[in-house]
């Protein structure tokens, strides 16, 4: 419950942080509204229409009085309902995420540990370079390499876009999210892979798995007996930091991919400064961030007691 | 690549006037075409850079909603053909009074909303008074301000008085999209009379349209188009490439045409454009205010080399503002051509021997980082130093634009017949020449299309013996399609696009 | 980075020999070379940067030895520049984030366990925005792009994430007995911070922080991809990535090199900061 409050205020003074920075940016939303050739009174009736003549402080508390009843307003530039349209672009961006995401820990877990336990063997450093690869391609350079071999040579899969129809067709909606997951999948495993199998040599380092051993423990069994508690302590938390970031993350894979999803609502909204789309983007994913850290955050203190009982004073 | 969302790009891109040219392209595409396969109700997908940000044009549409709905969602009074001429549409006649003031149109009988409601005059005033309320950001409100009355004696008849004359007018209206004077919230839904409806706007991704059984004219040859929109040009191709779009409305690069080029199962077609790429001075500030140093920055550019550089062999170096396919075009590229030896002569002439210092605020789009770059290497040559200030779209128009606090800008300007901008001193670029502003209001005020023509090709001529702005070069229109698409617009630039004509082979 | 093997107390006395790790020897040599690139152009390049000395698009040749961009610019100057505007923007950006991130994190480890929440919770949100987003609202921010708002916006955005994981190797350390030990006898926390924290928490950091850097060279290339990254005539990687994007089918080796020049100097930081790590505790990793 405290823990909820806190989380609930913090959303509402980033957000009103938030309004105050995004007025800070050069530019007006009433530009998005013009063309060349406009005159002044025209501007100044576009600059009422998005109510960017008012003052700041009327803004704001026109603003917080919106939020408070969860109210994200209108679009300045398409007058359509922000909520509407966040919605309709979860449909892409939750799911690509999520896929990529479960993809991500179902290659990086296991082979991570493996390039731990076996580190001297061929594979092990095999692992270790592939690895480090992934890390230094940067994530576009993939996503255009995957476009390119996959869907304008062999035309296995389509090159970009979403159904207009959304999840109607749930085959086509996949077939549009395969080569996207995939690229980020690619860059998420190569840099879990190195966390997991940085946090495994830690274990496989550490006292007390030497002590289990000595004891007569099989590493597997020592690993799993003592390790998981100790070493997923900050994987989850990295883990917790991709499923986040992700999140709006995606917006050169979005663009790469063309796909209409958070990322790119938030990148359009900056660009045209709308401020109700900025908004309403960056408090929803604000929520699913929090939602995901403390998420994280309970099953770390789940898998590793110490953190309850000595950071927190027991349980809330 | 261009950024879609551009709010430069004006309502009003893309109409041309090339007609020999035109005719001669739209021949050869349909020689290729395969029209006795058309299948009438095959659905016809177009990709575009350019997504609409609402749906009504009075409310800052953006270019997009014209190239979507213009002609084909809406119709106007009259229309500008893809050939460029100015064609009847719902105005089945009208008549003009002696003074020139008094414009009395008669309506198309039988025409229906898509609400299923006729036609009547009331919508037409209703329509028109729409663009010229206060609250219209239309991009023609200013072209509509000579209107004094609009009566409607009949449900078919509709007089227009002037204040003064404007031979425009025709022209203008084909821009005032007819409404139903009943409906409600145009920004996200419509109600016109055109060939298609609008089916399913999803933001971000596409906008499709559903041909209109109770249309009055001629049936479309398809039976719906669906926009697809992309904000990267790579995607684009990509999607043509795979078959997912038919038709590509503008391409953006000349490297990308080489593989639709060698491969059979696409068509390229080049139109004629009216996009003029300027670096534009702020006329009102030194050392800008001195024409010399104008004409020496003129002539210090090799725009024959800039433009490859940027479109291959495609495109066209002008010498003023005005595109050939504008009937008061002249030839003025020699005015100023590029001489680096006399623009170093000039700049010492106006003081400036050892040169000078400014800044240009450039786009943050393709290609005008890479423009203002040549620009900045060119002008070392002559002792000019440029600083290269990048901004975003939105900030050109709070910076430039609004508070005219800028040196010089980088800029595409993409509106048809446009040099009436230099006839407004209170324009961006603060060009004042009493004479150009006599004469653009004096053509306008002409009592025939040659006498607006000579009035403003003596204009054209003004500016450019000025070096009002340098301007770089005309962007070439290009149109890629799968080669089973024909009878597409292929002027329409980005502006107009319509698509109650393509047809798409049966399979 | 910074750190140096003699900050590791405790592991100091288990090893009697020290052997350097090959990763240690690979990506110093790695970073060196793009080092001695990046310092070189402050003295002397190929061409000159700006001049057009080439066709438009030429191939790799004898003069050219990466070929030429649309103007007609020689390609492997800009890259040798690129490699310094690189390190530039990476140990920039790593050490503004480092400098923001590790302090906050240290702070929050030691704070009540109300301020801890408020400092996780914000934490949590500044992660919320990407380190892409956050850098973009920066660039914004910032009246005039230049490669500097590039570096500040990369690097306080990457803080957020430094800050979080110092917090969180911070507590497990402070959690540790021998520490609370050391509390209850009255060690200051800025002596505890000195002599126990940072020494146990820097091999899991510099890790990070290589990434960081990684990451830093990486996030402007994509800020570039998105037309937000250093402007001209800053010939960074990312940018010239980015100009080459409409000719990769046409002229791919102009969007190849700058790539490879990228990933290779990501690689080798992070080979280094692996090399380090396995030096710096070499119970674990002093072996390969």
């Amino acid at each position: 419950m405290r823990r909820s409050a806190i989380l609930l205020v913090s959303v509402l003074l980033a957000s009103a942080v938030l309004f105050v920075l995004l007025r800070l940016l050069p530019g007006d939303p009433a530009n998005a509204l013009v063309s060349v050739g406009a005159d002044a009174e025209q501007i100044e009736a576009a600059r009422r229409q998005v109510g960017s003549n008012l003052p700041l402080l009327q803004q704001f508390l026109h603003f917080l009085a919106n939020i408070a009843v969860f109210d994200f307003g209108v679009s300045f530039v398409s007058g359509a309902p922000v909520l509407g349209e966040i919605g309709g672009r979860l449909m892409v961006t939750l799911p690509l995420t999520l896929a990529a995401f479960a993809g991500s820990i179902l290659i990086a877990v296991p082979i991570g540990i493996l390039a731990a336990v076996r580190q001297r063997t061929w594979y092990g450093a095999l692992i270790s370079i592939v690895s480090q690869l992934g890390i230094a391609v940067p994530a576009f350079w993939i996503g255009i390499l995957l476009v390119t071999l996959f869907a304008v040579n062999l035309q296995l899969f389509p090159s970009g876009g979403f159904p207009d129809d959304g999840w109607t067709a749930p085959a086509e909606s996949i077939q549009a999210l395969i080569l996207p997951v995939l690229t980020i999948t690619l860059v998420m495993s190569a840099s879990l892979i190195r966390y997991v199998r940085s946090a495994t040599e830690d274990i496989l380092s550490s006292d007390y798995l030497r002590t289990a051993r000595a004891l007569g423990a099989t590493l597997s069994g020592a690993l799993v007996r003592h390790g998981i508690r100790n070493g997923a302590v900050p994987v989850i938390s990295i883990l917790g930091i991709e499923l986040a970031s992700t999140l709006l993350g995606a917006v050169v894979i979005e663009r790469v991919f063309a796909l209409p999803g958070l990322g790119s609502m938030l990148l359009l909204g900056i660009e045209q400064r709308d401020y109700p789309n900025v908004q309403g983007v960056l408090v929803v994913s604000t929520l699913l961030v929090l939602i995901v850290g403390f998420l994280a955050d309970v099953l770390q203190r789940l898998v590793d007691p110490r953190l309850r009982e000595r950071v927190t004073g027991g349980a809330s | 690549m261009r950024r879609s969302h551009s709010p430069l790009t004006s309502p009003t891109r893309g109409v041309t006037v090339s007609v020999v040219r035109l005719v001669a392209l739209m021949t050869a595409s349909l020689t290729s075409a395969q029209a006795a396969d058309a299948d009438p109700n095959a659905s016809v997908s177009i990709g575009s850079l350019y997504e609409p940000q609402n749906l009504d044009n009075t409310a800052g549409a953006g270019q997009g909603i014209n190239e979507a709905f213009n002609g084909n969602v809406y119709e106007a009074l009259f229309r500008l053909s893809d050939s460029g001429a100015v064609e009847p549409v719902l105005a089945k006649d009208y008549k003009v009074s002696e003074d020139g003031l008094t414009y009395t149109f008669t309506l198309q009988p039988g025409v229906k909303f898509h609400s299923g409601e006729p036609l009547t005059a009331r919508d037409v005033k209703y329509s028109i008074e729409r663009v010229t309320a206060p609250d219209s950001k239309s991009s023609r409100k200013n072209s509509l301000k000579g209107i004094a009355s609009i009566e409607t004696p009949d449900d078919a008849t509709v007089v227009i008085k002037l204040s003064a004359r404007s031979i425009s007018l025709p022209y203008n209206l084909s821009y005032v999209w007819i409404v139903n004077d009943a409906a409600k919230d145009l920004k996200s839904s419509e109600d016109g009379t055109g060939p298609y409806k609008l089916g399913d706007w999803r933001r971000g991704s596409s906008l499709s349209l559903a041909r209109f059984d109770g249309y009055w004219g001629s049936k479309p040859a398809n039976g719906g188009v669906t926009f697809r929109y992309f904000t990267d040009a790579t995607a684009l191709n990509n999607a043509l490439l795979t078959g997912a779009v038919d038709i590509i409305t503008s391409v953006q690069s000349p490297d990308s045409l080489k593989q639709f080029q060698t491969n059979k199962s696409f068509t390229v077609a080049e139109g004629q454009s009216t996009t003029k790429l300027l670096l534009a001075y702020n006329d009102r500030v030194a050392p800008f205010d001195n024409v010399k140093v104008r004409k020496a920055l003129a002539r210090a550019i090799d725009k024959k080399k800039l433009l490859n550089a940027i479109w291959g062999d495609r495109g066209l170096v002008i010498g003023s503002f005005v595109p050939p396919t504008d009937p008061w075009y002249v030839d003025l590229t020699k005015v100023d051509d590029y001489n680096v030896e006399s623009a170093k002569a000039l700049l010492a002439e106006a003081g400036f021997k050892d040169g000078f210092t400014f800044t240009i605020d450039t786009p943050n789009y393709d290609p005008h980082p890479l423009v203002a770059q040549f620009l900045q290497t060119e002008y070392a040559k002559i002792g000019v130093k440029v600083n290269i200030n990048i901004i975003t779209a939105n900030e050109w128009y709070s910076k430039v634009y609004k508070a005219h606090d800028f040196q010089a800008t980088l800029q595409e300007h993409v509106n048809h017949r446009d040099i009436v901008f230099y006839g407004n001193p209170d324009f961006y670029w603060g060009y004042n020449n009493p004479k150009v502003v006599d004469l653009v209001k004096a053509a306008e005020a002409s009592t025939t299309t040659d006498e607006q023509t000579a009035r403003l090709k003596e204009a054209n001529t003004l500016i450019a013996e000025d070096a009002a702005s340098n301007w770089l070069y005309l962007y070439p229109q290009i149109v890629v399609s799968k080669a089973s698409v024909t009878g597409y617009p292929v002027n329409g630039l980005n502006s107009q696009f319509f698509a109650s004509g393509i047809r798409k082979a049966g399979k | 980075m910074n750190g140096t093997a003699g900050s590791m107390p405790q592991t100091e006395g288990k090893m009697t020999r020290r052997t350097i790790p090959l990763s240690l020897i690979v990506g110093g040599v790695i970073v060196g070379l793009h080092l001695l690139a990046g310092l070189l152009t402050l003295f002397w390049t190929p061409y000159d940067p700006t001049a057009m000395v080439g066709g438009r698009l030429a191939g790799p040749s004898l003069a050219h030895w990466a070929g030429t961009d649309r103007l007609g610019r020689d390609l492997f100057t800009q890259i040798l520049i690129g490699a310094r505007i690189a390190i530039e923007v990476g140990s920039g950006a790593v050490a503004i984030g480092a400098a923001i991130g590790v302090t906050l994190g240290i702070l929050a480890a030691f704070a009540t366990r109300t301020l801890d929440d408020v400092f996780a919770a914000a934490f949590d949100i500044l992660i919320a925005f990407p380190t892409l987003l956050v850098a973009m609202l920066i660039v914004a921010a910032s009246q005039t792009a230049s490669l500097f708002t590039a570096v500040l916006a990369i690097g306080i955005a990457g803080s957020a994430i430094i800050a979080r994981l110092t917090r969180i190797l911070a507590k497990r350390v402070l959690s540790m007995d021998y520490i609370v030990a050391a509390r209850v006898a009255g060690s200051s926390w800025p002596s505890i911070v000195v002599v126990h924290v940072l020494p146990n928490i820097w091999p899991t950091l510099i890790v990070n922080l290589a990434l960081q850097f990684g990451l830093a060279a990486m996030a402007e290339s994509s800020l570039s991809y998105l037309g937000l990254g250093a402007p001209p005539p800053n010939a960074s990687w990312g940018r010239l990535l980015q100009e080459a994007q409409g000719t990769v089918y046409t002229a791919p080796f102009g969007a190849i090199a700058p790539g490879i020049a990228l990933v290779t100097l990501v690689i080798g930081v992070n080979l280094l900061a692996d090399g380090l790590r396995a030096f710096a505790d070499p119970t674990r990793r002093g072996r390969r």
